[in-house]
């Protein structure tokens, strides 16, 4: 009796949740800064595929084009359509913090994506961490090249954050190993310019055993003029981002030794964002954990990254 | 001194030729390590300007037909993708692609030149125009991303596509492995450039209405069909240099060829060509591709770092055009 009763109890709940769930439907702005670059485009995919199984969300997208006022514009406009909540990726920090800080003031939950805004006023922050991604890359080689070798190291941009950050975590991996940096330039992320920056390095140096890209993009380029010169076998090449579609398929024909993911956050965004739609508290700082692909775990979906 | 010697002093080339060896001799000084000297860091070097020096042919027929074209980064980008798409997606023959692919970048040259020839439109903003729907158009027909060998099914994973044989080709090199393909394109892109100029009836209507428009049009020169003719051209050039490109890269991304029209522009002026059009060669413009494709890799082999290349780069242009115009 009392089990029976239980269970009526439970499946009352439950047709009640359900029903709520069905009368219930939220609108979710996106502001994305730039969809010129694939790995933003994959950040939206992914929130999109995140809100797939939840036909109560609708998810409006944005694109800013890099332009700060054009996206401030966005969070203005989000907030007068009266949407239930915001997940922005700001283009940069300063000029975003306002308008985000307004938003958030008029009672609309923010879910600030993969860059900061300055202060406290936001929901919650979700982001990875690229110094640590970097670090585990210089592990990563230490432990592959067996402690000592020399590297050639193609920077993203060294004016901007994600670039320093994977160039200085690389550092810290590395330090105290036999492993030396005998050649580092600028590729601004783009693959023309890393295999134009590789030719160089392999014009002046013969002995080079590993190049560690700031994106996957870089590494390829680098093979790329490895290979032109016949030397791509006698060096491995790694990178960051591992986009199924880039770092993911460059391991997968052996090109890149490894790839380590920077998440892009995109389906915990719409899990946080539905948590906070049940009413539960969410905390104020996630930090993204990373997978790395290699030849081996590839088609297991790669390894988590540990700490 | 001789008359002969000080007019072959004051000869664009000279200068254009002067400018290139003082970029050299500074390669000489600083040449990381003795790489300056070996033939490989050339041959790169000439691949790697491959492109621009293709895009620079066309800047230059239009520059001295009296126009500019900006727009050549973004043809150059759609021409790459239209490419891409029809060899990796839909698996056309290497050919059949290259023709489309050229069609389609003769197409925006027509469509600009009209708007320039039919409504007097000034260059700059029609180029400007066509070079931001020109990079909507890659953007549009690529869906946004980069058409690589990773082609998405509709369940989302991916299926990863064989590279076409015409990336192979673009990408490879002959020669005994001495000359990229790509530099070869771009050689005989300068030898059609050049014999049209100086052996057609057409080159020498460019020089016509680029020097004195009005001029061309009372001596019977059909100036609005002649400058339909150059930015078609162009156009041609853009297509051309974006297969180049997607072969490469091994993919058509939409996003490449940005500032690209400017690295072309600084090539043709560089060389000794003026804005004002009317005045220039094919000659020069090689010299100008020769100097900023040098200038490039000898930063790049000295690993100079990013910003300093940038400001050196600044002052080296200013420079050579200084030292190219002074007494013309």
């Amino acid at each position: 009796m009392r089990k029976s009763l239980s269970i009526g109890f439970v499946l009352l709940t439950l047709s009640f949740t359900l029903l709520l769930g069905q009368k219930k439907s939220w609108v979710i702005g996106m502001s994305q800064c730039n969809l010129g670059e694939p790995w933003r485009v994959q950040m939206n995919a992914d929130v999109k595929k995140g809100a797939e199984g939840y036909p109560e969300l609708t998810v409006v997208f944005k694109d800013a084009q890099n332009d700060n006022l054009r996206q401030r514009a966005h969070l203005e406009e989000f907030v007068r359509a009266g949407v239930d909540l915001i997940i922005v990726s700001p283009k940069e920090a300063a000029p975003l913090t306002a308008p985000v800080r307004d938003a958030y003031k008029n009672g609309i939950p923010v879910i600030v994506l993969d860059r900061r805004v300055l202060g406290e006023d936001y929901t919650c922050f979700i982001g990875a961490d690229n110094k640590k991604i970097g670090a585990a890359a210089g592990r990563w080689v230490v432990t592959k090249l067996g402690g000592k070798g020399s590297v050639a190291e193609l920077k993203g941009l060294m004016t901007s954050t994600p670039g320093q950050d994977r160039h200085s975590g690389f550092r810290e991996g590395i330090k105290g190993s036999g492993i030396n940096v005998i050649f580092e330039a600028d590729m601004k992320w783009l693959e023309p310019n890393a295999r134009k920056e590789m030719e160089s390095a392999l014009a002046r140096f013969s002995d080079l055993d590993l190049v560690y890209a700031h994106n996957d993009p870089g590494a390829h380029g680098a093979y790329l003029a490895a290979r032109a010169a016949g030397r791509e076998k006698q060096m491995l090449f790694i990178g960051i981002d591992a986009l199924p579609q880039e770092g993911q398929m460059y391991v997968k024909q052996g090109i890149m030794a490894a790839s380590f993911e920077y998440p892009t956050g995109g389906r915990e965004a719409i899990e946080t964002a539905l948590r906070i739609f049940h009413g539960e508290k969410v905390q104020k700082e996630m930090t993204l954990s990373s997978r790395f692909f290699t030849k081996e775990n590839i088609d297991k979906g790669g390894e988590l990254l540990t700490n | 001194m001789a008359p002969s010697l000080r007019y072959f002093l004051q000869s664009p080339t000279t200068r254009a030729g002067l400018s290139l060896i003082l970029v050299l001799l500074v390669g000489v000084v600083f040449n990381a390590g003795g790489s300056f000297f070996e033939w490989g860091t050339h041959r790169d070097m000439l691949r790697q300007i491959s492109v621009y020096g293709i895009l620079a042919c066309g800047m230059s027929l239009v520059v001295i037909s009296g126009g500019i074209d900006l727009a050549v980064g973004s043809v150059m980008a759609l021409g790459a993708v239209v490419f891409s798409l029809l060899t990796i997606h839909l698996q056309w023959n290497g050919l059949l692609a290259a023709g489309v692919t050229v069609a389609v970048g003769s197409a925006c040259g027509v469509l600009v030149g009209w708007v320039i020839a039919r409504f007097k439109v000034q260059p700059f903003i029609a180029t400007l125009a066509m070079m931001v729907f020109a990079r909507g158009a890659a953007k549009l027909i690529s869906g946004g991303e980069k058409i690589s060998t990773a082609v998405q099914t509709a369940d989302g994973s991916y299926e990863y596509a064989s590279v076409p044989s015409s990336f192979q080709f673009l990408d490879a090199r002959v020669l005994g492995g001495n000359v990229a393909v790509v530099t070869l394109v771009l050689i005989v892109c300068v030898i059609l450039c050049w014999l049209f100029l100086s052996q057609t009836v057409w080159g020498r209507r460019f020089y016509a209405i680029g020097g004195n428009e009005e001029a061309a049009w009372y001596s019977g020169v059909p100036v609005n069909r002649m400058k339909i003719l150059s930015y078609t051209l162009s156009g041609l050039f853009c297509a051309v240099a974006g297969m180049c490109q997607a072969g490469q890269e091994v993919q058509g991304d939409p996003e490449t060829g940005v500032g690209y029209e400017l690295t072309a522009i600084a090539m043709v002026v560089i060389g000794g060509t003026t804005l004002r059009g009317g005045r220039g060669t094919m000659g020069l413009t090689v010299l100008g591709i020769l100097i900023i494709g040098s200038l490039e890799k000898i930063l790049s082999i000295n690993a100079v770092g990013e910003e300093t290349r940038l400001v050196l780069t600044g002052i080296i242009i200013v420079a050579a055009v200084l030292f190219q115009g002074t007494r013309s």
